[in-house]
This record gives structure tokens, C-alpha cells and sequence, in this order.
């Protein structure tokens, strides 16, 4: 147990059995309520740009502690630009096939923030891999969002099945995992929200939901 | 493809006869396969006995010497739809009225390619779509047009699977299943970078590995497919689905043509592959 960091995880959270074997693990509710002295955040709660920004902005008020934001659900940039308490930012949200997350910093860096990341990523026994250009979101959940959104529109249209759908995906380009298989273990309402994120951010019909993906999406939350 | 394509069947000892409009290529291909069975062989992959028997399953022939009584005829000529139609119209008159007739196209609706097809031909027309090396990838998809009888469909996804292929059956849509998902694979990795930006390129591969388990990134993948090929494939796909947004092409793919930085085969994509 890390006495001086407390995390902020919701219990859907992917890696939430884990966290609480090591770290202090406090919901959004309490974080904000409860005073608890730390010298790092966490935050890992799956909050949308608008929500995320005003949580950080209250807990901020709460604690002078340096903080880390998981922006998987979030417009990063933003974050960064308008939240100046967040040092660092961090993307655990979707189940990666290689136990590993994407990791950016503020620059110029804290070399302490650094050295937490590197810290968390071995307690949690995954490796943190580095992006430095930060921009609408972190490359591996926005393309795999839209895979899984692509083949919930195949189905939709009754292309294949799903088993067909994964077993090509697999076997045709190498993919480790099928999307539709690739969607169970994210959540789909997390490829849901990320989508419908994206969408509002940039207007771009791109990131339209597929209704399928919405019909499964919203039977899972 | 085509190549490949034959290769494979030599291999399940299925006699095979390769056509192409260049003979001379054709007879190339053959002792591309005879080297490649050749290498095979050294390694201990295949069999000395094995070997002859495939070369001795596979020959050239021109259109006219086919064996009009063959069970099926693979298509793979280049991704134009009049000279397939051309060439499936010949075929429907020359083949055995039981000749199953398969289009090896990634990007045109079968429905289309046997429009001109006699009824009977149109019920054994569908499409078989193997995947690069085909005698090592294992995926064939099964793509049934309107009219195709499912039943055939039915038998050859039987056959591909007791030759150890994975066949899918799928319907008759753009992309068919995987050069439409793997489209975004693509896409986002694009916006991502928005211009061109080696560096961004490179941070983009190595997350879409590191992370996502992926065995090639986004950008070395373009590269290796051709990036003009993976650009027309993608213009193909989004005009099939009347300009669907989520296949939109990116500007960067059309600059990178016109640079003519293709990709590996030209020596630079983006990556740089110049000594």
C-alpha cells in the first residue's frame, strides 16, 4: 500500500482489483468530500471532457497534491491547456491486449511525475508507453472505438456474424483480438462514450455510434 | 495474387491450370512456385515427394486451352471492373455450365460482376477473397451475391476448412469484412498526425504495438501495402458507401501519392527506405 498516493477509481474500472490491492482507492464522491493528505493523485475516473474538467477543478480545492488524469474518455489537449493542476495524463480505461497504457506529460516535465508513472506502471505490472503529442485523445482507444464501432455497424447490416467478423479480423490482418471480442472485454459503453466524445468535440459524422453498437452499449450499463 | 492463389491449390493436390493475358508472365509465375517449392523444400517444410507431385499439379495454359470441364475458375486480373466483366462473360460461355466461377476482387460487389452472367452461371458465381501471401495466410472470404446459391457457399467454407483455411462467409458489401473494418486501423492513425510528421508516425506504430498488441503500426503497415494501393482501396470503400464520412480518405494519403512516396516499394513512404 502506497501511503502517499490515492487513486480515484470507480469500481468498473478494469484495473480496479488490482488498485485496491495497492493503493488507497476513493470513488469521485469521496475524494471531493473527504480530506486525506496524499502527495499524488491518480485519477482514473472515466469522466467525459466537460465532467472531468470540473472534477479536477473541484478537487483541486481539496488537495494541493500533484495529479496524474486518466483522459481516455476525455479531449486530452483541452485538459491539459485549461487544467493546469494536472501534471500528467494517462490512459487505462480500455483493456490493451499487451498490459500497457499511453502516458503523456506537460512540459516541461516534473521529473517526479516521471517517476510516478513509472511507479504505478510497475505496481500494476503493465509497461507505460510514452505519447508525446497529446492531442484530441490517445491513439490506441480512439482507433480501437472505431474498429469496434465499424464491425457493430457490419452486424447491424447483417454482413457476417460476429464470429465470422472476428475470426477474419484475425486471421486476414493479424489483429490479436477479434473487435467484437475486442469490445467485450473494453465495456462497450466505454467505446460508446468515447465515441460519442469524439463526435461532439469535433462534429465529425465519423464518430457516429452505430445503433447496434448503442443497442449492446446500453444493455451492458 | 494469382500466384499465390495457385501455389496454394498445387498444394491441397488440386490440378491447376494458371492463365494469364501475358503468357510469358504466367510461365514466370510458374518458376516463381517451382523456386518457391524449391525453398521449401531445403528448409524441411516440404517433402521431396511432396514437392513433385505439387509441380506436377500446376501448369500454364492460355484462355483457350483451358480445361472447360474445371470445378471452379479463380479470378485475381487487375481491379477493373469492365475487363472482369469482359473476362467473366468469356468465361460463362467457355466453361461447363457446372463451373463455378469465383472473382478473387477485394473492392466490387459480386452482384455487379455477374450481371451479365447467363441465370444459371449467376447462381454459381460468389466470391472468394484470399489475403496476401495466400499460401500462408490462412482467411478466405466467402462473399455471396444476390443470387448465388448458399448452398454452394455452404460447400466451399467445408472445403477451405478441411484444407485447414479459415473461410467467412459474408454478404455482398463493400470492403467485404476486413478491408472494410481494418479501414480505421488507417483512418485514425491519419487524424492522428494530421501532416505529415515522421516523428508522429513513428509514435503512432510504436503505440498501436506496444499497446494494442498489434504486430505492424498503422504507418509501417501503409507502407507495406503500398500506400497508393491502401489510398485506393480506402477511395473505393468510401465512395461504395456514397461518401459514409467514416471512410473519408485523408489529404495526407492523396499528398503522399503525389509525392509519389508509396511506400517501401518506392523507397520511401513514411519511412525512409533508402540506404
Amino acid at each position: 500500500m502506497n501511503p502517499n498516493t490515492m487513486v480515484v477509481a470507480h469500481p468498473d474500472h478494469p484495473l480496479y482489483m488490482e488498485l485496491i490491492k495497492h493503493y488507497r482507492v476513493r470513488t469521485i464522491d469521496e475524494a471531493l468530500n473527504t480530506y486525506e493528505p496524499c502527495d499524488l493523485v491518480i485519477d482514473l475516473s472515466p469522466l467525459r471532457t466537460q465532467k472531468k474538467f470540473l472534477f479536477l477543478k473541484e478537487l483541486s480545492k481539496t488537495t494541493k497534491a500533484k495529479i496524474i488524469s486518466d483522459l481516455t474518455l476525455s479531449w486530452g489537449e483541452w485538459i491539459l491547456k485549461y487544467a493546469p493542476q494536472v501534471g500528467g495524463a494517462l490512459s487505462t480505461l480500455f483493456y490493451a491486449p499487451n498490459k500497457a497504457f499511453e502516458y503523456t506529460l506537460r512540459e516541461p516535465h516534473d521529473a517526479d511525475l516521471k517517476k510516478a508513472i513509472d511507479q504505478f506502471a510497475e505496481v500494476m505490472q503493465m509497461k507505460a508507453v510514452e505519447h508525446k503529442n497529446l492531442a484530441l485523445s490517445f491513439h490506441y482507444p480512439r482507433t480501437i472505438a472505431m474498429i469496434v464501432n465499424e464491425a457493430y455497424f457490419a452486424l447491424g447490416e447483417k454482413l457476417a456474424t460476429a464470429e465470422a467478423i472476428d475470426l477474419a479480423m484475425k486471421n486476414g490482418v493479424n489483429y490479436p483480438l477479434g473487435p467484437v471480442e475486442w469490445g467485450d472485454k473494453i465495456g462497450l459503453h466505454y467505446v460508446a462514450q468515447l465515441l460519442e466524445e469524439l463526435n461532439t468535440i469535433t462534429r465529425d459524422e465519423r464518430y457516429r455510434l452505430s445503433t447496434e453498437l448503442k443497442l449492446h452499449a446500453f444493455k451492458n450499463l | 495474387m494469382g500466384q499465390g492463389i495457385a501455389q496454394w491449390f498445387a498444394q491441397q493436390n488440386v490440378l491447376t491450370e494458371m492463365v494469364d493475358q501475358n503468357h510469358d508472365f504466367a510461365k514466370k509465375s510458374l518458376e516463381k512456385i517451382h523456386q518457391s517449392f524449391d525453398k521449401l523444400e531445403a528448409s524441411g517444410k516440404l517433402k521431396s515427394t511432396d514437392v513433385q507431385t505439387f509441380k506436377k499439379m500446376i501448369t500454364v495454359k492460355t484462355l483457350e486451352e483451358v480445361d472447360s470441364k474445371a470445378d471452379l475458375v479463380i479470378e485475381a486480373i487487375i481491379e477493373d471492373l469492365s475487363a472482369k466483366k469482359k473476362l467473366f462473360a468469356e468465361l460463362d460461355n467457355k466453361m461447363s455450365s457446372a463451373t463455378v466461377i469465383a472473382s478473387n476482387t477485394s473492392s466490387f460487389p459480386i452482384t455487379l460482376m455477374a450481371q451479365g452472367l447467363s441465370p444459371e452461371r449467376k447462381k454459381k458465381f460468389l466470391g472468394l477473397h484470399f489475403f496476401n501471401p495466400a499460401t500462408i495466410m490462412k482467411l478466405v472470404e466467402v462473399i455471396n451475391g444476390m443470387e448465388t446459391d448458399k448452398s454452394l457457399s455452404s460447400s466451399l467454407i467445408h472445403w477451405f476448412n478441411d484444407k485447414k483455411k479459415i473461410a467467412c462467409e459474408c454478404s455482398d458489401s463493400p470492403g467485404f469484412i476486413v478491408n472494410r473494418v481494418a479501414r480505421n486501423f488507417y483512418g485514425e492513425a491519419l487524424r492522428a498526425v494530421e501532416s505529415y510528421d515522421e516523428q508522429k508516425c513513428r509514435e503512432v506504430d510504436n503505440v498501436m504495438k506496444e499497446v494494442g498488441g498489434f504486430k505492424m503500426g498503422p504507418f509501417e503497415l501503409m507502407d507495406m501495402i503500398g500506400i497508393d494501393i491502401n489510398y485506393s482501396v480506402t477511395e473505393s470503400v468510401y465512395n461504395a458507401f456514397f461518401q459514409e464520412a467514416r471512410f473519408k480518405p485523408h489529404r495526407l494519403q492523396r499528398d503522399m501519392v503525389a509525392a509519389g512516396r508509396f511506400g517501401k516499394k518506392s523507397g520511401k513512404g513514411f519511412y525512409n527506405y533508402e540506404s
